[in-house]
């Protein structure tokens, strides 16, 4: 069965490998929160609720079986975030990591930005493979040696060991956001990110801790008037002096740094009219934008509401230049969902590395992937009942009305508790990791083999 | 460490609280509480709603019969859950602005149109209504009247109650209503006005928790006060104004006055 790849449409997803707790039973700090792959692919972090990063390393591919691309292992396990207690407002700042983004690897060593609500921090992590042995004043076990014990002399020498690796935070930039951070995102000078929270955005230097610019604010002297806030942040990824943001009421600002100190004017405004014959009360809130990406290449970038993605392309602020329906057959139940709070649920989605082919997630542990050359759109499923060992994903589809074919499922029959709001794609391979509540779902698309 | 799969994190983990689920029950659904969170499958949440006093309906059918009853009605729909939610924010271990923003400006669209339409009467009103969509692109200054979550709720529908006590802000632009702008901000909230109503009410179930002796006007000096507009440069968290949106204040008297205004709304929705 086909399904939307890129490069063609006869890729076919595989399952490869599942991450996490088997048992229905979900404590709450296993929840996932966040997944992103680096630079180049081979590592894959997920940030959870309770504050913990773990990071998969990609295993290299084994001549044994040149049909499978690497599994993915856990590398590397750290508490990036605790929770905290902000006694001026009697608040608890939750350690629920939201956002983690990789820097480009320099040297030997991966560095990443992790964040919560009010804290971000840069971890190193880096590995360890030998360590010394021989020295003249040590013992093995650490302890000195009496100097006038020493007869000899000699050159201490590496000896390999089991490979260590080791996360260390190397700087955390903390009290800078009054509100809760939603976006981090590094510049592509590789010097500077920013960071957005409800009403303002602020650019750090990744060297300097104790200073930070603030570049948006969006902030009403009278918050009693405040009707908008920012829902998302994101840098070009080839500009470094342009970033956007998106607003809980669908609008999208470009921003040039170069203009002025303080981005307050945008450059850009991307906003699509309205149709009318769509209004309903819940309009605003399923137009409010959950998540922003530019594509590689900078020239588009995608936007997710509650039902739609959007591909925008960065010449054009009048509307989209494509729009995919994600679970249409939901805007009857608005009100529903409204009452049960989804309505206000935060989708994510990404792009795959030629930006072909755009993935988000839905209710009911589905996924969607758009085709955007081939105009195809496919729905699957994370689920352990599809789990087994390479074996292909079979599309989904769900019933709008009318009879109910088989193996279709009805639009009442959802789980709305099963929501897949984290999706990554590797950035130059089809491998998906998509993160269900607790689980983290890898899949593959099935290589040809090659003759 | 090592590079072998965790197949369960049940060792690392910290907080073990059951998940909430996704299908917290309306608050309106005195009845749903009762029953606890596991009537809640896997379906949309088919807990039993309730629209005005006593009517119940599956919920699982309550979309076609929503788009079946009157607009006015939908819309009184709509507006308690409105409510409820933003009432609802108060308590929440996790405010959020953005949830709480956009709850405000759904109630504060329908009681524009509710306006608009000068009470509450069911006639023939367009099933989209002209509302502008996005406010001018300023800095966010609504055509009509300002208002908080909670002030929003007692802004249009007491005005057009002719016995409204309430007192006009001494600041903020004039409304569309012209006359009196009963808009209770946080501000400038005048406690003596609205005691009475508190005597008078017959608490709901919901609310008869609620302690009123605590009342203390003072905090609201605080919020009428806003900060500076924060200059560039490194923007450090001492924000009072925040408390009106970011956090979920266990002070009572905060409660208390979203409470009572509730509490005037109800009065007014029983009685019209």
């Amino acid at each position: 069965m086909a399904g939307a790849g890129g490069g063609g449409n006869d890729v076919q997803w595989c399952f490869s490998q599942v991450k996490g707790a088997i048992d229905d039973d979900v404590a709450e700090a296993d929840i996932i929160s966040t997944v992103e792959f680096n630079h180049s692919g081979e590592l894959l972090a997920t940030g959870d609720k309770g504050g913990r990063v773990v990071i998969f390393q990609q295993e290299l591919e084994s001549k044994n079986q040149p049909q499978c691309r690497g599994e993915y292992n856990v590398y590397s396990t750290f508490q990036s975030h605790e929770p905290e207690f902000d006694y001026l407002k009697s608040l608890e700042i939750e350690e629920k990591i939201n956002k983690i983004r990789w820097l480009p690897q320099k040297n030997a060593a991966q560095f990443l930005l992790s964040t919560n609500d009010k804290t971000i921090k840069l971890w190193k992590i880096s590995e360890r493979d030998k360590r010394p042995e021989g020295y003249n004043l040590k013992e093995e076990d650490g302890r000195y040696r009496d100097p006038t014990t020493v007869t000899t002399l000699r050159v201490p020498v590496f000896h390999p060991m089991d490979l260590m690796v080791e996360a260390s935070p190397r700087r955390v930039f903390a009290n800078a956001h009054t509100y809760h951070i939603n976006s981090i995102s590094v510049n592509s000078d590789c010097e500077t990110y920013l960071s957005a929270d409800d009403l303002r955005i602020n650019l750090w230097n990744l060297e300097i801790t104790d200073r930070s610019f603030n570049i948006v604010d969006i902030k009403p002297a009278n918050m009693e008037e405040l009707t908008e806030v920012i829902t998302a942040a994101e840098f070009h990824p080839n500009q470094c002096n342009t970033f956007v943001y998106s607003s809980s009421k669908g609008t999208i600002r470009l921003c040039d740094m170069r203009a002025s100190a303080l981005c307050d004017q945008h450059s850009k405004l991307f906003e699509e009219p309205e149709d009318p014959s769509n209004r309903s009360f819940f309009s605003e809130i399923i137009s409010s934008i959950s998540d922003v990406k530019f594509s590689h290449s900078g020239r588009y970038m995608m936007t997710r509401d509650y039902l739609t993605v959007k591909i925008w392309d960065l010449n054009m602020e009048s509307r989209p230049v494509e729009t995919y329906q994600v679970h249409e057959y939901l805007r009857s139940k608005l009100c529903s969902l409204y009452e049960n709070d989804c309505i206000f649920d935060k989708f994510e989605c990404c792009w795959n590395g030629n930006d072909s082919v755009v993935m988000t997630g839905s209710y009911n542990n589905f996924f969607r992937m758009f085709d955007r050359g081939y105009r195809q759109d496919v729905t699957l499923e994370a689920s352990r009942e599809s789990s087994k060992p390479r074996s292909v994903l079979k599309p989904r589809k769900v019933c709008t009305g009318g009879k109910r074919k088989k193996d279709e499922i009805s639009v009442d029959s959802l789980d709305f508790n099963k929501k897949i709001l984290h999706t990554a794609w590797h950035p130059q391979d089809n491998i998906i990791a998509v993160a269900t509540t607790n689980n983290l779902y890898i899949f593959q698309d099935r290589l040809t083999s090659i003759q | 460490m090592g590079q072998r799969d965790i197949v369960s994190y049940e060792t690392s983990v910290r907080r073990k609280s059951r998940i909430r689920t996704a299908s917290t029950m309306c608050r309106v659904d005195v009845e749903c509480a009762v029953k606890g969170p596991e009537q809640h499958g896997n379906a949309i949440p088919s807990s039993r709603y309730m629209v005005g006093r006593g009517v119940k309906r599956k919920l699982s059918d309550c979309e076609d019969q929503m788009l079946d009853l009157p607009y006015p009605q939908q819309r009184q729909l709509v507006l308690d859950l409105c409510l409820d939610k933003l009432q609802s924010c108060q308590r929440r271990a996790e405010p959020s602005l953005h949830r709480s923003v956009l709850l405000a400006n759904t109630l504060r669209q329908i009681q524009r149109e509710m306006r608009q339409e000068g009470g509450p009467h069911p006639e023939s009103s367009p099933p989209a209504p002209a509302t502008p969509r996005h406010s001018p692109d300023l800095p966010p200054v609504p055509s009509d009247r300002p208002s908080t979550p909670v002030a929003a709720l007692s802004s249009s529908l007491l005005c057009d109650d002719a016995q409204s006590t309430c007192t006009e802000l001494p600041k903020g632009p004039g409304s569309e209503d012209g006359g009196k702008s009963p808009d209770l901000m946080f501000g400038s909230f005048e406690i003596t006005n609205s005691t009475s109503y508190l005597t008078d009410l017959q608490l709901d179930d919901i609310f008869e928790d609620i302690d009123t002796s605590m009342y203390d006007p003072s905090d609201f000096s605080v919020l009428a006060c806003p900060p500076p507009r924060g200059s560039s440069g490194a923007s450090l968290g001492n924000d009072y104004n925040l408390k009106a949106f970011s956090t979920c204040t266990t002070s009572s008297s905060t409660l208390q006055m979203c409470l009572n205004d509730l509490d005037h709304i109800m009065e007014i929705l029983v009685r019209s």
